[in-house]
């Protein structure tokens, strides 16, 4: 009983935990998908406050891994961006 | 009929005066080539994020028109002569939002 409550305990503080060294430490990323959904804001690379977002400091395109997106959003969102950079938006 | 989106960024130093003109050339190329233009916005003086051929700022132009592929053609075949402009990006869209505006004209 003592190890599964030890156990339980474990996990919660896990959470918290950056497990990645590209996320930000205010920034923390929900499990489902942001962007799909019936209020997921539109992905367009005009939009650049969107892209902003899963984009590193040093401007590389975070992993869905890290950001849970889904594959779908995914490839609409790296083509979005490279059309902004292709413009100079960003 | 298809449905495209077109951005210009012009060159911001010798052709701010002559930014006005440029459109309205465009614009009646797309016109003259079985095309209809909907809307233009003006994004006004942006800095650009890195150097682009010796250049920090740009004049962006954004075109929202119908057309087919040789209006395109037509178009890129034009811009590609001219000394005017830094970049061009045409993008096919399925529908039109009009009513959105991403920028504001605001001098950065």
């Amino acid at each position: 009983m003592k190890r599964k409550k030890n156990f339980k305990k474990n996990t919660k503080s896990n959470k918290n935990k950056k497990f990645n060294l590209f996320q930000r430490a205010d920034l923390k990323f929900s499990k489902i998908c942001p962007l799909s959904g019936k209020d997921a804001p539109e992905i367009d690379y005009k939009n650049i406050k969107l892209l902003k977002k899963y984009l590193s400091e040093s401007g590389r395109i975070l992993p869905s891994r890290v950001t849970s997106v889904s594959l779908k959003k995914q490839k609409e969102l790296a083509r979005s961006i490279k059309r902004a950079r292709l413009l100079a938006l960003i | 009929m298809n449905n495209y989106e077109h951005t210009i960024i012009v060159k911001q130093d010798k052709f701010e005066n002559q930014s006005k003109q440029i459109i309205t050339k465009y614009e009646n190329l797309i016109n003259i080539n079985s095309g209809k233009v909907l809307k233009t916005e003006d994004w006004g003086l942006r800095s650009l994020s890195r150097i682009i051929k010796n250049n920090k700022r740009g004049l962006y132009f954004h075109i929202k028109f119908e057309g087919t592929g040789e209006t395109i053609e037509e178009l890129e075949k034009a811009e590609n002569i001219d000394e005017m402009l830094i970049r061009f990006l045409t993008i096919k869209v399925k529908e039109h939002d009009l009513k959105k505006e991403y920028f504001d004209k605001k001098e950065y």
